[in-house]
């Protein structure tokens, strides 16, 4: 088979950091082939890059075997790239016909000629199975419809090469088949499809080659014929992983939080939990794994007091959670690291200090009359021990914590959420976005709080993570627990595959 | 009370603010709210009036307050889209700044004296067989050329933006402008068009009330016109049609109070002075409760964001 495109040595920096570093794609004419990676391996980059929303900072791009550079998107289109981005483009305050036709260059003529354009639209439609109401305004129809006006949208553009951007993230699994029987379709007619997935079922059955990327580079590139999931997985998750240096303990003490049969949202596979039950022990740490946005994010607000289960019951130290409110549970001992530490974890604006004390001001050694009148000396010499103590790294307490490098933000977080000795700790993407030195001092400081007779709950996307300092692993995956492994000696295959759904 | 005078005045204070609302109705359209209109126009009315007295032509001075509008506009465009920086507080500089301006180039060129300068006003211009019409004809076609030009706008920018591919496109930059760039629509370039035609229809709007109004420039001679034309887009439904609609009932309400006020000398005028302005305030509280407008109105837009 002839080849479309190739992206040669591909590299895109923001900043100090790599999204994507070096990587090679060919793919041929009549193909489909898989862009297969977890989160933040760099896929939608390399394919922003293809598709002119982003400039390269190197590598070459090549559309039937001519150089192109692509500047932006309208030349994308004009070379004939297609993108469906994992977020919609579509206008909602307009019909399907009208998001179809928009920015539309071909005609000349200042009005909109609606009839010749419907007809070619409909043509169009009939012969790939895209079934659309063109009148309809685009927040009356199903998500798959507006999937269906979107790849409609690019063929309409003369697209030769369809991206889609993880195109069945919103699918029910109906949805999905539909969705298969356009693609195989649209082979037929020999056009080429870029699937980007991480869902290990779906790419089994739709692709033909699967280049897999890690860590914003590429594996390799392999045939459909000659893998399967165990394989991939290994590759998608770089498996050849030095044994844990971390001691793993075996026997936790009393539980220190119980869920038993907790629901919440739960038709919604990417944000719901559908029947938890887990222990949490003192003195253990458990790590929950799974890829991003499975109900990750929903389990730690629960566990926290953030957000409150439809269903279920939770007990904190032995009694029963009558209330979830975020102050109950501080006022209990929970501390929590939050997944967005620029969001939910800090105060960009305040300064270090300010932001190690929020939770404590109330103190009397901070305030007198609980939080009326601040004892700015206190907490600056408070502040400054701390800063020894958990080695962050700024110019002085005094300085807003957002100018502050990740790692230091996160070393800001520990010592709030950590110097109270807390019961239980819910750590979620600690170490995301660190550097190894960074990312070692957070795991060492979790390990302490275990060993004071904490109970630690990390839920983490990165594997390597998990598996290197949990006591017990708990997989997670549409909101189930797919099961629970001990974190000595982990099953590393067979949890790669329930972390794939399998 | 004549209903003939008062249809006629109603028409002719609705007509500064109809193009000033129609200038919010472009600016919102690309997701830019500008509530800098009345620093715009009392640029554009100053520069209008200097014109007009200098050469003699109202014409030439409306062509001046629509230069000078774009030339203000421009400061809110370079910072809200090139810099992103906030809409509301550039929209609010311009306000102070742009009638502080006005204010000192005029006292420099004409001193500060007790005696107003005066230039001329535009002729009225009938048009031929309309204006036979009964009754009605009088009234709405025998006017100034900026009353028709206020009104073709109106019918002008309804094709505009419901039949033609470039007003589809337009929108789309203030709906959604990340979607209309992947389909290849300049979203900064159209962003700065808009603010353009915004500048130049809120110039022209300030021009018309010292070249078609009152033959004078006073310090605040704008008197919150522009705050008024942003709730008539708002009252309007961000159509042109009902832009129309709410900037009449908003000269209405001005021509009423004008009326009240010569006729009831004992009332103190003060109070029917408030009435244009209670209105607009009843208008927003009853129509302004719903989210209409455009989906990414007043948000920046930044082209290689994460």
């Amino acid at each position: 088979m002839e080849e479309i495109l190739r992206m040669e040595h591909i590299t895109k920096q923001f900043g100090s950091v790599y999204a994507n570093r070096d990587i090679n794609l060919e793919v041929r004419r009549g193909e489909v082939h898989t862009l297969l990676g977890e989160n933040g391996a760099g896929k939608s980059t390399l394919m922003n890059v293809l598709f002119g929303l982003y400039q390269p900072t190197a590598g070459q791009i090549y559309l039937n075997g001519k150089p192109v550079k692509i500047t932006s998107p309208a030349e994308a289109v004009k070379l004939g790239i297609g993108m469906v981005h994992q977020h919609f483009m579509l206008v909602e305050a307009m019909t399907v016909f009208e998001n179809i036709i928009l920015g539309d260059k071909r005609t000349k003529g200042v009005f909109i000629d609606r009839d010749a354009r419907r007809k070619e639209i409909t043509e169009l439609a009939d012969r790939y199975g895209l079934e659309v109401e063109l009148d309809k305004p685009i927040t009356e129809i199903a998500v798959g419809a507006q999937q269906r006006v979107e790849i409609l949208k690019a063929l309409y553009r003369g697209a030769e090469l369809l991206v889609l951007d993880e195109p069945t993230a919103a699918l029910t699994d109906l949805e999905v088949e539909g969705l298969f029987e356009i693609i195989e379709k649209l082979k037929k007619e020999n056009k080429s499809v870029i699937f980007i997935s991480h869902k290990m079922r779906e790419v089994l059955k739709i692709s033909d080659r699967i280049t897999v990327l890690r860590a914003g580079q590429t594996v390799c590139t392999v045939e459909r014929s000659e893998t399967d999931g165990a394989k991939l997985a290994n590759l998608m998750m770089g498996r050849e992983l030095a044994p844990s240096h971390y001691e793993k303990i075996e026997q936790p003490g009393e539980p220190v939080m119980t869920l038993d049969h907790v629901s919440y949202h739960k038709a919604s596979k990417h944000s719901g939990l559908n029947d938890i039950s887990l222990s949490i022990g003192r003195g253990e740490i458990v790590g929950i794994a799974g890829v991003d946005g499975n109900g990750q994010s929903q389990l730690a607000q629960i566990v926290t007091g953030v957000l409150t289960p439809d269903e279920g019951e939770a007990d904190l130290k032995g009694s029963k959670v009558a209330k979830f409110t975020p102050n109950g549970f501080i006022v209990e001992n929970v501390a929590h690291i939050p997944e967005d530490r620029n969001k939910m974890g800090l105060i960009g604006n305040m300064s270090v200090q300010d932001n190690i004390v929020l939770k404590s001001t109330e103190e009397p050694r901070f305030s007198d009359g609980h939080g009326a009148h601040l004892k700015k000396k206190a907490i600056h010499e408070y502040a400054l021990s701390m800063q020894e103590k958990y080695d962050i790294r700024c110019e002085s307490v005094e300085q807003e914590t957002r100018n502050l490098s990740g790692g230091n933000q996160q070393k800001v977080i520990l010592a709030r959420e950590l110097e109270g000795n807390p019961d239980l700790l819910v750590a979620v993407h600690p170490t995301r976005g660190l550097d190894i030195g960074a990312t070692r001092f957070v795991h060492d400081s979790m390990i302490d709080a275990r060993g004071k007779g904490c109970g630690v709950l990390l839920i983490s996307a990165d594997f390597d993570e998990v598996l290197e300092i949990s006591d017990r692993i708990i997989v997670m995956f549409e909101g189930q627990i797919m099961g629970v492994y001990p974190g000595k000696n982990p099953p590393i295959e067979e949890i790669s595959l329930a972390m794939a759904g399998k | 009370m004549d209903i003939g005078e008062l249809i006629l005045s109603t028409v002719r204070m609705a007509t500064p603010i109809l193009l000033v609302a129609l200038a919010e109705l472009y600016s919102e359209r690309a997701g830019l709210v500008n509530i800098g209109l009345d620093g715009i126009m009392s640029f554009g009315a100053l520069a209008g009036f200097m014109v007009c007295f200098i050469t003699g032509s109202p014409f030439l001075g409306i062509l001046a307050g629509a230069m000078g509008g774009i030339l203000i506009n421009m400061i809110y465009a370079y910072c809200t889209i090139s810099l992103c920086a906030e809409q509301i507080v550039y929209g609010m500089a311009i306000n102070i700044f742009a009638p502080a301006v006005a204010s000192f180039i005029y006292r420099i060129y004409f001193g500060v004296s007790s005696t107003l300068a005066q230039d001329t006003l535009m002729k009225s211009i009938a048009i031929p067989y309309l204006k036979d019409i009964p009754f009605l004809g009088k009234l709405l076609f025998d006017q100034t050329p900026m009353v028709y030009f206020a009104y073709l706008m109106v019918v002008f920018t309804a094709i505009f933006f419901n039949k033609t591919k470039k007003g589809l496109n337009y929108k789309a930059v203030g709906e959604y402008p990340k979607a209309a760039e992947t389909l290849g629509i300049n979203v900064i370039r159209q962003k700065y068009v808009a603010c353009m035609i915004c500048g130049a229809l809120a110039g022209i709007g300030g021009a018309y009330l010292t070249t078609c109004y009152v033959n004078t420039y006073s310090d605040g001679v704008v008197a919150g016109r522009g705050f008024i034309a942003l709730s008539a887009v708002i009252f309007g439904r961000w159509s042109s049609g009902g832009v129309l609609l709410a900037c009449l009932l908003f000269g209405f309400c001005d021509a009423l109070q004008l009326r009240l006020q010569i006729m009831n000398t004992s009332t103190p005028y003060q109070l029917f002075q408030m009435i244009p302005y209670v209105c607009t305030l009843v208008a927003l509280a009853a129509f302004g409760i719903k989210k209409a407008g455009p989906k990414a109105n007043g948000k920046p837009y930044m082209r290689e964001e994460r």
